[in-house]
């Protein structure tokens, strides 16, 4: 199976619901063997994007490419998804039901078989093979559920909060699945609101709002685009003892530990060296942002923008 | 590494993705409780309703206990015989003497005690004589007065007597076909009952197939890899199937149980029947599945589903109960018509062919008419439900579904 060749490629699309415009213009790009992690607040337009590579939602303007070629039904049938709204038949066995959809989506009628029998294995649920999924636990359906997505070998993994109501021990099997996916080439796409996971896990990550792209690229890019912070701590130091330094602002102040912000020109061994003039320093460290924080400015910017 | 289907291996992927959702339908409906318990129940009444109505038709014989006495004993040959004909079975019991027999009347191990001159008999009940007896004793008393009365004329009696036997009216039959009739109408009623419930009931099971896929949110699996039309296809087809089979089991019950209760002796009407039917079965559902599957599709929860299947129950029921108007008056052009055109002809013109009032034309034209409709019912049906079934939440107003817009 020759996935390299492909890669996902999302160009202007457009999505409107009566007068909500919930996705506006969205351009971005998943290239093979990337995990991409969509994140955004809730009806920022992660979902409606989802649907809408998957063909099940039509968008109003623009283009899903794959491989450069405008995505076709072969392709998107060879697409693993995990939608938000969970969905098999309670009635239906285990086995029988990840069999009956990976025919669905072209498998042999006995590699069917055998794949269901394998990714039932992987995630442990060997013995509930026969079990009706109205039977299993909420988090060993969904398991099912994301055996479901990968159980026909697919081109491409779109997932929607697949961490959503995951134990941890969950979280890290399924986090591997999806690396080992990545790895052998297919672009992995899947939205979360847990941050810190999507920082952990994603090779580049996009934060969506009101329907377009805030801001996106790598992890460390993202969090190397922000200011250049330190924190210090010197319990001796007293308000101004950073005046004599060029270029260098005290953005906060928590009893004895200072947020300083540099700027370019200025040198962040100065700013040490000042508050070893003023006694001990037990603590100095770059700032760095989380993901949260990023999302958070993101965010704040956009609605100011939005004001404006 | 799996094995997948590459384009053009398999000449019809689209055949291909029917029949699978189609098989998945009609195994998972076959093999569940409510199927299995379900028909074996409905075998079991349908059987026992056949046999009951045997037991009812099948006309009882009496025993009566007759004692003879003296001269009377005469008597006992031709009323036995007689009265058999009649369905009354003689018993015969002489007792030693009269005293013996009245005794034996009274305390009820005899019913009758005849006695006397075979002529003017005297009869000894307790307090009741059966009707039948009492009738076929009379003649043949009569009989017996008349065959003396004849040879004190002097004439020969049994000559008389087989000039009377030879002699019989004359019987023409002006409409052969009323006694058959009243069977073919029995077999028409029971045609179009299976029918009309058989409709209501697996229309129902795929409208709430539909909503099923709806509410537990596995159409959007489902539709990232299968074609909306595909999806309803497959559906219609696998439930069909499964109620197919279920009227050819209630069929082959119904026709083992005539053919050993005898209760109907048309020849060969339980199978032209039960053919016609089980035809008229597969373009009926057809034509109503699409129609409960569009209906369905509006809806997202199993509890909403009555408000857009009732109206097309109310049709199916309707249209049974026409079918009493319709066959009681047969040649009336207007029940004609509805047995023709769509969509009352699925319940009306089986029951009419069963009832032996259709004629070749008009059963093809219904059946060309009908599968008509169903090209068109496609068509529609497809285009409401691609449009709805994707919408969870509230009820799709036709005019939304139809256009595709919100």
């Amino acid at each position: 199976m020759n996935a390299s060749t492909g890669g996902l490629r999302i160009e202007g699309i457009t999505k409107r619901y009566g007068s909500l415009l919930a996705v506006d213009a969205l351009s971005f790009e998943v290239r093979p063997g990337e995990v991409f992690g969509f994140v955004g607040s809730n009806g920022a337009g992660k979902t409606t994007t989802m649907r809408i590579v998957l063909g099940v939602l039509i968008a109003d303007a623009g283009t899903v490419l794959w491989g450069g070629a405008p995505i076709d039904f072969k392709t998107r049938r060879r697409i693993g998804y995990m939608p938000e709204e969970r969905g098999l038949y309670p009635k239906m066995r285990a086995g029988e039901q990840l069999t009956y959809l990976a025919q669905l989506h072209g498998a042999f009628p006995d590699a069917a078989a055998a794949a269901s029998e394998r990714w039932l294995d992987r995630f442990g649920l060997r013995d509930r093979a026969r079990d009706e999924i109205q039977r299993l636990s909420h988090g060993n359906q969904q398991r099912v559920q994301l055996a479901a997505a990968l159980v026909f070998e697919p081109l491409m993994l779109v997932l929607d909060e697949p961490f959503a109501g995951l134990d941890p021990e969950a979280v890290d099997s399924m986090s591997e699945v999806l690396h080992e996916r990545a790895a052998a080439g297919v672009p992995v796409i899947f939205s979360s609101h847990q941050l810190e996971l999507v920082e952990r896990i994603s090779d580049r990550v996009g934060i969506i709002q009101r329907g377009h792209l805030v801001a996106s690229g790598t992890v460390d890019e993202l969090r190397s685009g922000g200011p250049n912070r330190f924190w210090v701590d010197a319990p001796s130091a007293r308000a101004g003892w950073t005046d004599t330094l060029r270029g260098v602002q005290v953005v906060r102040n928590d009893s004895t530990r200072w947020l300083i912000e540099l700027d370019g020109a200025s040198s962040d061994q100065a700013v040490l060296q000042a508050a070893l003039a003023t006694g001990p320093v037990r603590e100095f460290r770059r700032d760095v942002p989380s993901l949260l924080d990023i999302f958070r400015e993101a965010m704040t910017e956009d609605r100011v923008a939005a004001t404006a | 590494m799996l094995q997948l289907l590459e384009p053009g291996r398999i000449r019809n992927e689209a055949l291909r993705t029917v029949l699978l959702v189609a098989r998945r339908e009609f195994l998972t409906r076959v093999r569940s409780r409510f199927f299995v318990i379900g028909t074996l129940l409905f075998m079991a009444l349908l059987a026992g309703y056949i046999v009951l109505q045997a037991l009812v038709f099948s006309r009882a014989t009496t025993t009566v206990k007759v004692g003879f006495v003296g001269q009377a004993q005469v008597l006992a040959q031709p009323l036995t015989t007689a009265a058999a004909t009649e369905d009354v079975k003689v018993v015969r019991k002489d007792p030693a003497d009269i005293r013996t027999g009245e005794d034996q009347v009274r305390n009820g191990s005899l019913d009758a005690l005849i006695s006397g001159d075979p002529a003017s008999p005297q009869v000894e009940v307790k307090d009741d004589l059966n009707p039948t007896l009492a009738a076929t004793l009379n003649a043949i008393v009569k009989q017996v007065a008349l065959n003396r009365a004849l040879t004190a004329a002097g004439a020969n009696a049994t000559a008389v007597e087989t000039a009377v036997a030879s002699a019989s009216i004359q019987l023409v039959y002006l409409d052969p076909n009323a006694a058959l009739k009243t069977q073919h109408t029995v077999v028409g009623i029971f045609v179009a009952a299976l029918l009309y419930t058989s409709l209501v009931v697996y229309g129902q099971i795929v409208a709430a197939g539909v909503v099923e896929e709806k509410a537990n949110r596995i159409i959007e699996i489902l539709l990232a890899t299968v074609r909306p039309r595909q999806l309803l296809l497959g559906k219609v087809i696998g439930i069909g199937l499964v109620g197919f089979l279920q009227l050819v089991l209630l069929g082959a019950t119904a026709l083992v149980a005539v053919s050993r209760t005898h209760v109907i002796n048309v020849p060969n009407v339980g199978v032209t029947a039960i053919a016609g039917g089980l035809m008229w079965f597969v373009l009926g559902f057809v034509l109503y599945a699409l129609v409960y599957a569009a209906g369905g599709s509006l809806v997202s929860r199993q509890e909403d589903l009555a408000s857009v299947t009732t109206p097309l129950t109310m049709l199916v029921v309707g249209t049974y109960l026409a079918f009493f108007w319709v066959e009681a008056n047969p040649t009336n052009p207007i029940g004609v018509a509805l047995s023709i055109i769509p969509p009352l002809s699925p319940i009306l013109m089986p029951a009419r062919m069963a009832t032996g009032d259709a004629q070749a034309w008009q059963v093809i034209l219904a059946v060309i008419l009908t599968i008509g409709e169903i090209a068109l019912l496609n068509a529609l049906a497809a285009r409401i439900y691609a449009n709805s079934v994707m919408r969870i939440g509230t009820r799709v107003k036709l005019s939304q579904a139809w256009r595709g817009t919100d």
